[in-house]
């Protein structure tokens, strides 16, 4: 009994464990064909985040948020380089 | 950094009881992952292009961690708000937002896969949030062809200061003012804070923005109809649209972006899409945070960008906002719908309170209530059209959207409602009760059917209470008018005696406009007459008997179709119970109290109507009377008077009458004999003294006092002439006095032509004449006012023509002097009479001891008797000039005050008195003496007429 459940365990995890990383294949291609310029890795911290019941307005508002500041930062960055490049 | 995220597995179990629906998200689990993905995001954005310039990015990347910290900070603050999430958490409705976002970027092929992908996931039970995840990756997707200009949008946005204070409260951060939150949050913060002002009708609102999908708007008014008509279209376009976007997809004209080659309501439906809103500048308002906020002024709150200035008592467009300017003058335009709305809702909430208003105002305020709430309706139907535009997310139907020029239309009729209404209470303020129906009555005489139609409405309302008071008067009359609203008021203190004539009157400022002065006034009379009849007549007969023809014929509660033929049945109604109230109330009168028996009595005894009475009382009274007034006694006098009563016709009166006929003596001044102070009275009491009042009594008493004066006259001057005729014979011997009696004669020949004329003239002249014009309108009378106003009329006539009116008191001192010159005659003559015919007694003794002295045989008279006789005959003889002397002053007078009568009389602008000068001088024989008499009477009478 134990044995056999211990089994059936293993084998559901194994299954579960299929079936999460086929959603986590559907939600990329969704979010490629949506353009969100999300990675594997930051998709997978925000579909765990919604898991966990977080606003996702919140989430992505924050997230462009993020971007646009990195997006300045890059800017001058990228200025300063190409002067120095040329 | 990254290798801590890295070591995680990734298809890790999800911890259970996270609940997917709880907007609640453990903060501290959820703040650990999201460090993470923030670290992520921003160490490989900022160490992407390090490969490219190494030396550069060190010092800029050290110098930026501080920023960096901050922004994190920043985003777990932001994660961290317990922010609701407030868009619908429809697994499916985000699916379509997707598809239709992707259908808007021209990409079908992506579209059909995402359906494709989306059926996938939704056959795998792996994740709970699955809404949550689609509607994040929609929020960050980007449209491919707009990256170009991207980055600038980006510099634009970071060249906003970012909020530095870090250590604020994390609900301000939830919202700062550069953070791109889409709208939509904002628009619902509002809606709920605006919920949570109280007001009913905003709170339904609100209620029904923030409830699920919105529900379909119904159709409330009759004339918004259109609107329903508006969603119907939008629902029947978005699907036309969408195929006409499918068709012109295929077309290569259409890969331009929309924005520009468009129509002008394309652009505009862009502005309007959350995109725009979110990369566009912050300061710039859009057309749909405009309608927002319109909605919001329209309920009399302050939007975000439009709000009342105080100052200038207007709701004005803040000024530093960018906003092109005819959508500003849209706006300003819309926002007096607002200002007018609440200006009749702060009449409505300071009236309400007000206790003393009245019912005539609480219904005018409920009238005001009733169309606020069709506005709030119609206001309700406006929200939940841009709350369904709001789910259906990207607006595809173009037309059915929610702009200004379309609230500007749809808002016309309202506004024109409003703005009667804001007229109504401008008009309306410090008015109350019968005022105020008259204020709004006078706004329906306007020529615009819809207005008329709308103040017609109100002023059904309005004058509710005011007929429901009008009816319970005229037909109950009872007057239940707490709030002094009623144009006709009563007066608590006024006792049941004065009833008719004091307690009720008419508040001539709360007739209503509608009501004419004759109408009122008949109203006034019909109530009054019941309550007289219940109060002063003691007569319980229910009004519905007296009146029961008009009542039966129609109920008195439908007032509000009463107004619309004010002419024919209303005033029908009101004429019909002034009719028979009146007409149940003189009857009563005369029947039961014998008011016309009473006011002929009043004629018989007070003036003097009845002949052989007042004769033989003042047969009876004159030993009484001659006495000095002092020693009068009331009792002997009533005692006298029921002699008189039971010998003459008098006793055939009724018991009812005789029984109030009583003596009267007036206040004695020194020196009055009894005929001054004598008067008869007349007892009234219960209902008739209504029309016998106080002062019309005094008026009797004055016009009896003048009569009996007058009736004395003439009964001295029979005795004068009585005498005459006794003593005519007996003088005849004593041919010395001849002169003197036959001046006596012409004397008292001249008074009692006068007195006879002057008889005549009261009798016939002044009283039968007044009585036959009283007596004729009393028998036409309608009502008991006009039986009063008869009856003082009658007296004031009778007044005036017996000269006892202020304008006549010169005639009338004239007057008493001959009357006082008559009872000198009589003095004189009695003392002329008394010395003939003592002397003549003594002439008979003589001539009888003569006799007697010749039949004893005697001598028939010594010397000494006949020159005593002589001496005495002497004397008397020497004293008939005196007495002649006497009499001619006493004609000299008496002519003298006659002429100056005459002088009056002609100059008098009474036509009657004029003509009892002709009768007085009829043979002209004052005219020759008098000078004054000789003018014409013509050119004197108009003379004095212009003087």
């Amino acid at each position: 009994m134990v044995s056999g459940s211990g089994a059936g365990a293993l084998a559901s995890a194994a299954a579960n464990l299929n079936a999460v990383r086929e959603t986590m294949d559907v939600n990329l291609e969704i979010s490629r064909i949506l353009n969100t310029g999300l990675d594997m890795e930051t998709l997978s911290i925000c579909v765990r985040l919604c898991e966990q019941g977080i606003n996702p307005e919140a989430l992505s508002s924050s997230i462009k948020e993020l971007r646009k500041v990195t997006e300045a930062l890059k800017a001058p960055e990228n200025m300063t380089s190409y002067l120095e490049t040329s | 950094m990254c290798s801590r995220v890295a070591e995680r597995p990734e298809g890790r179990p999800l911890p259970e009881g996270a609940s997917a629906r709880e907007s609640s998200f453990d903060t501290r689990v959820g703040l650990r992952v999201f460090s993470a993905t923030a670290c992520h995001l921003l160490s490989r954005d900022l160490e992407a292009p390090s490969p490219e310039g190494t030396q550069g990015s060190r010092p800029s990347s050290a110098l930026c961690r501080a920023d960096v910290a901050q922004q994190f900070q920043f985003a777990v603050r932001v994660i961290g708000s317990n922010f609701a999430p407030t868009v619908e958490r429809d697994e499916f409705l985000v699916a379509e937002k997707i598809k239709k976002e992707l259908i808007r970027q021209r990409r079908e092929a992506d579209a059909a896969l995402f359906s494709e992908l989306h059926r996938k996931l939704h056959s795998q039970g792996v994740l709970k949030n699955k809404w949550s995840i689609l509607y994040l990756l929609l929020n960050l997707s980007e449209d491919p062809r707009r990256q170009a200009n991207k980055v600038s949008n980006y510099a634009t946005l970071f060249a906003q200061a970012l909020p530095r204070d870090a250590h604020s409260t994390p609900y301000y951060y939830a919202r700062p003012q550069t953070l791109p939150l889409n709208y939509q949050d904002r628009g619902t913060q509002a809606v709920q804070s605006s919920g949570s002002l109280g007001s009913s009708g905003i709170s339904s609102i609100s209620m029904c923005a923030l409830g699920g999908p919105a529900p379909p708007p119904q159709p409330l008014l009759p004339g918004q109809s259109h609107q329903t008509l508006g969603v119907g279209d939008c629902l029947r376009q978005q699907l036309g649209s969408r195929l006409a976007w499918t068709l012109t997809a295929n077309q290569p004209s259409s890969q331009t972006p929309p924005s520009k080659g468009t129509p002008n309501a394309v652009s505009r439906s862009m502005t309007r899409s959350r995109r725009e809103g979110e990369t566009g500048g912050a300061v710039e308002i859009t057309e749909a945070a405009l309608v927002r906020d319109i909605l919001y002024v329209f309920q009399g709150i302050d939007g975000k960008n439009i709000k009342m200035s105080n100052t200038e008592n207007c709701y004005k467009v803040e000024g530093k906002a960018n906003l092109s300017k005819s959508l500003r003058d849209t706006a300003v335009r819309l926002a007096e719908l607002g200002w007018l709305h609440n200006k009749i809702r702060k009449y409505t909430d300071q009236r309400s309170l007000d206790r003393s208003f009245g019912l005539v105002g609480q219904s005018f305020c409920a009238a005001l209530h009733q169309e606020l709430k069709e506005y709030y309706r119609l206001l309700s139907v406006l929200h939940s059209q841009l709350q369904l535009e709001d789910d259906q997310g990207v607006n595809l139907g173009l037309e059915s959207s929610l702009t200004l020029r379309r609230l500007l239309v749809w808002t016309y009729d309202p506004k024109i409602r409003l703005k009667t209404l804001a007229a109504l209470v401008d008009h309306c303020q410090g008015r109350k009760g019968g005022e105020l129906a008259s204020a709004v009555h006078a706004y329906t005489r306007t020529g615009d059917p819809y207005m008329r139609s709308l103040v017609q409405h109100i002023l059904s309302l309005v004058s509710h209470p005011v007929l429901s008071f009008l009816y319970r008067w005229i037909y109950d009359g009872e007057l239940e008018d707490t709030y002094h609203e009623f144009f006709v008021a009563s007066d608590p203190t006024v006792k049941t005696d004065r009833l008719w004539h004091d307690k009720y009157t008419l508040r001539k400022s709360m007739i209503p406009s509608f009501m004419t002065m004759d109408q009122s006034r008949k109203v006034l009379l019909i109530g009054k007459s019941i309550n007289f009849l219940h109060q002063v007549c003691h007569d319980q007969t229910p009004t519905t008997k007296m009146i029961a023809v008009t009542k039966s014929a129609e109920p008195p509660q439908d007032a509000a179709d009463l107004f619309t033929d004010l002419e024919n049945a209303f005033q029908g109604k009101i004429d019909a119970a002034y009719f028979e109230t009146s007409k149940y109330l003189l009857d009563v009168l005369n029947k039961k109290y014998s008011l016309l028996d009473h006011m002929q009595a009043m004629r018989r005894y007070l003036l003097l109507g009845q002949g052989d009475f007042i004769r033989h009382l003042m047969d009876l009274l004159k030993p009484e009377l001659v006495r000095p007034a002092t020693t009068l006694y009331q009792h002997n006098l009533t005692g006298i008077l029921e002699t008189a009563v039971r010998a003459t016709n008098a006793q055939f009166d009724s018991p009812e009458i005789l029984r109030r006929l009583d003596v009267r003596l007036l206040e004695v001044s020194p020196g009055d004999t009894g005929w001054d102070v004598f008067s008869l009275d007349y007892h009234v009491d219960g209902p008739i003294a209504t029309v016998f009042t106080r002062e019309c009594m005094s008026h009797y008493l004055r016009v009896f006092n003048f009569l009996w004066r007058a009736k004395r006259m003439e009964y001295i001057l029979t005795d004068i002439r009585k005498g005459h005729m006794c003593n005519a014979k007996l003088l005849r011997n004593m041919p010395e006095l001849s002169g003197v009696l036959h001046q006596c004669h012409i004397l008292a020949s001249e008074m009692v032509h006068f007195i006879h004329q002057m008889q005549y003239y009261i009798t016939f002249e002044v009283l039968e004449c007044s009585w036959d014009e009283l007596w004729n309108r009393v028998q036409q009378a309608q009502d008991l006012d006009h039986i009063i106003a008869a009856h003082e009329a009658f007296l004031d006539t009778i007044t005036s023509r017996c000269l006892l009116d202020s304008g006549s008191r010169v005639l009338l001192n004239q007057l008493r002097a001959v009357f006082d010159q008559i009872i000198e005659l009589q003095n004189a003559q009695d003392a002329i009479y008394r010395a003939a015919l003592e002397e003549l007694q003594r002439r008979l003794q003589f001539e009888e001891k003569k006799k007697q002295h010749e039949i004893e045989g005697q001598w028939g008279v010594t010397a000494a008797e006949e020159e005593e006789e002589n001496r005495r005959i002497r004397e008397f003889q020497e004293s008939i000039p005196k007495m002649c002397s006497q009499l001619q002053i006493l004609t000299h007078f008496y002519q003298g005050i006659v002429q100056q009568f005459l002088v009056l009389l002609t100059t008098s602008s009474d036509e009657s008195l004029r003509f009892l000068s002709f009768r007085l001088d009829f043979n002209e024989h004052y005219k020759a003496r008098e000078p004054r008499l000789r003018v014409s009477l013509g050119t004197r009478g108009r003379r004095s007429a212009h003087m």
